[in-house]
């Protein structure tokens, strides 16, 4: 099984749903960043997902595109960020590390590289949002080798017969998303159609992956008050926490971060 | 040219979000039934001639013959289309495409407001809502464009993110598409773009190198030696350099934008000088200015058509190959072979399409006198009038701004209502 199954099936015997919550590293500067990695991880949440920016991040809304622009004003160093999160999970061993980035990024860095040493670094796993599955064999071949795990994403308009391919072929987790669109609020929500907002639907989208996924199920896009999470229990692990808490962040720190994770999980 | 599952050599491909996958398979399927249908084509080339004024002359030019002493000098008249720009061709095909498809609303993104006008008109005849996204620093430069594209009912929107150009533009009209994706089509306006937009805009631009081919045997009884375009996105380039793949005998110089100087951030070179680097990003792969972590950098020239900071992948993977020669012309090389056509010919040529002019007239004089090029004039200049104005230092076009303006109706009727 994999490490971050086994971690997820182990804390879900004393948790309804675990938390994963969303930094953008290097907002608004690299040591701000990790000094809220540390804290988040203090206080308990199940898992960090790291976002190591990119320029042109294309399923992303305004507030983490903003986050991402504001934080590439200085210069960032793959490595450096893998080493720093590294002595992250050190210090914080019972919460796990995800990292998230655009392929750009990482395919100059080396995919194969780029999971050898996410994985000495003794994160989980990896989430790549514009690399298909079907054009990433060498990727999923060094992951096997690194035993970390790709994240594969499935959506509420994903056909049938590809998302039960993409369920089975999850091992650490499948990160379903929760609606069309992008993350967050963006001006471009009131485009997406009614019904992927629906409480029925996202259930039996849900139900669907469940399925066909042996892997556990991560949930976000668009989360930010405790109803929907409420509505997750039961039918996910994972309730991630993205946008709503930059955008927290952004408004009062890391105290109304805190204050927000609270309101939602606890 | 067609592609082995989207891939040209090491370029092409899909790299979307799974989100848009429904609608890309959509588009792949919606596209090849499309270009086998006899009844899709001759609506096709009905729109082409009755909506653009197809097909476009090739025009000898004789003056610039002589001047240079070189080459026989001709020119493929894609400035004639409706709308002044070869961009008529793809939004033509396209808009037809997403009727079939049965969606009503297209999504475009814009540098210099050429894609995006030529678009709106295209949404107005078809009745397709249209939405524009275009970078705010290219909306205050380019603000003319913007105003026709109001006029004909799109919505144009200022995308503030980033570096505020077209690139920028290009990621928003994805989150839209992301958002959209049921009844919206991503009209992209060049040939870049995951699978099968690459294939499907050089598919429609090809027009324009079919009819070289008829009209070069006609006019002159042979195909040309060499065929001449500039490369942004690289759309006009497929068009005229594609028909001609096969006939070896054929060379083909694509010219790109060297602006202001080989420095990154003052150019938009990509393929030749070996200032791009291969990386995958806005859903293809292809060479992209790009800093060493593989973060997209700024691009620039004077003619805001080129100033893309990747390019199409058919044209990456033909240069890689060694099938199409790349060379690049510099701002003010563009302003005076701009000049030399407009005294010498008596056509306006868009800057961007003088890049091609520039980079024919350097190897003009040194052609021989039976050989015969053809440089694809992509645009018209009218649409520069203020560039060029600043250019060549005209004296007079400032007075005429402040007397304008002087006499602009200051109590004017908000953009809304005036639509209502």
């Amino acid at each position: 099984m994999s490490q971050l199954a086994a971690f997820i099936d182990k804390k879900r015997q004393t948790k309804p749903i675990l938390s994963m919550t969303h930094v953008v590293y290097g907002y608004p500067t690299v040591q701000e960043s990790l000094d809220w990695m540390a804290r988040l991880m203090k206080e308990g949440v199940d898992f960090i997902e790291v976002q190591f920016p990119f320029s042109d991040p294309v399923a992303d809304g305004p507030s983490i595109v903003a986050a991402c622009h504001k934080a590439l004003e200085q210069t960032l160093d793959v490595e450096t960020c893998l080493a720093q999160l590294g002595k992250l999970a050190k210090d914080f061993p019972e919460s796990r590390i995800v990292l998230m980035s655009y392929l750009n990024p990482m395919y100059r860095f080396g995919l194969e590289k780029f999971a050898k040493r996410a994985s000495e670094e003794n994160i989980l796993g990896l989430i790549l949002p514009d690399l298909p599955i079907e054009q990433a064999v060498d990727y999923r071949a060094a992951c096997e080798k690194y035993q970390i795990d790709p994240v594969w994403l499935v959506t509420p308009v994903t056909p049938k017969d590809r998302l039960a391919m993409l369920a089975s072929q999850a091992n650490g987790f499948l990160y379903c998303v929760a609606r069309s669109g992008v993350t967050g609020h963006s001006v471009h929500e009131d485009k997406a159609h009614e019904n992927n907002h629906h409480t029925t639907s996202l259930d039996n989208y849900l139900a669907e992956i469940k399925q066909h996924a042996n892997a556990p199920i991560g949930v976000g896009f668009g989360l930010r008050e405790r109803a929907q999470i409420e509505q997750l229990i039961g039918k996910a692990d994972i309730a991630i926490l993205g946008s709503a808490l930059l955008d927290a962040y952004n408004r009062g720190g890391q105290e109304e971060g805190i204050k927000l994770i609270n309101a939602l999980f606890h | 040219m067609k592609s082995e599952n989207g891939f040209y050599g090491q370029f092409g491909g899909s790299y979307i979000p799974e989100i848009l996958y429904s609608s890309q398979q959509q588009i792949l399927t919606a596209f090849e039934e499309a270009k086998n249908d006899p009844t899709f084509l001759a609506e096709l080339h009905k729109q082409w001639q009755q909506f653009s004024g197809r097909p476009t002359p090739l025009t000898y030019c004789e003056n610039l013959t002589n001047h240079f002493g070189g080459a026989q000098i001709y020119l493929k008249r894609e400035d004639l289309n409706h709308s002044g720009a070869h961009k008529m061709n793809n939004v033509i095909g396209q808009g037809l495409l997403v009727k079939r498809m049965g969606k009503t609303r297209v999504i475009a993104e814009t540098g210099a407001g050429q894609h995006g006008i030529a678009t709106a008109l295209v949404a107005a005849r078809l009745g397709l809502e249209c939405t524009i996204y275009m970078g705010a620093k290219d909306i205050e430069r380019q603000y003319p464009n913007v105003f026709w594209m109001k006029q004909l009912g799109a919505t144009v929107v200022p995308v503030t993110t980033g570096a505020q150009t077209l690139r920028d533009a290009l990621d928003e009209a994805l989150r839209d598409w992301s958002s959209s994706h049921e009844d919206s089509h991503y009209l992209i306006g060049t040939s870049c773009g995951c699978a099968p937009f690459p294939e499907m805009v050089a598919f429609f631009q090809s027009v324009i190198g079919d009819e070289v081919r008829e009209q070069s045997m006609a006019q002159f009884g042979q195909f040309p030696d060499r065929l001449y375009a500039c490369v942004g996105g690289g759309s006009n380039a497929c068009g005229l350099f594609l028909p001609f793949l096969d006939d070896k005998d054929v060379e083909m110089v694509g010219v790109e934008a060297g602006g202001k100087g080989l420095e990154l951030g003052e150019h938009s070179i990509r393929l030749s000088h070996n200032l791009g680097q291969p990386g995958i990003a806005q859903g293809f792969a292809t060479m992209f200015l790009q800093d060493q972590a593989g973060q997209l950098q700024e691009t620039h020239s004077i003619a805001a058509g080129l100033d893309y900071v990747g390019v199409s992948p058919i044209i990456a993977h033909l240069a890689e190959t060694g099938r199409i020669k790349m060379t690049y012309a510099m701002d003010d090389e563009v302003i005076a072979a701009c000049t030399l056509l407009l005294k010498k010919e008596g056509i306006i040529p868009a800057l961007e399409s003088s890049h091609a002019l520039a980079g024919a007239f350097k190897d003009a004089p040194n052609l021989p006198k039976d050989s015969k090029i053809v440089i694809n004039l992509s645009g018209r200049g009218d649409k520069d009038i203020f560039n060029v104005a600043k250019a060549v230092q005209d004296e007079t076009f400032p007075q005429f701004l402040t007397d304008y303006l002087a006499s602009y109706p200051t109590n004017h009727v908000d953009n809304k209502e005036q639509n209502a």
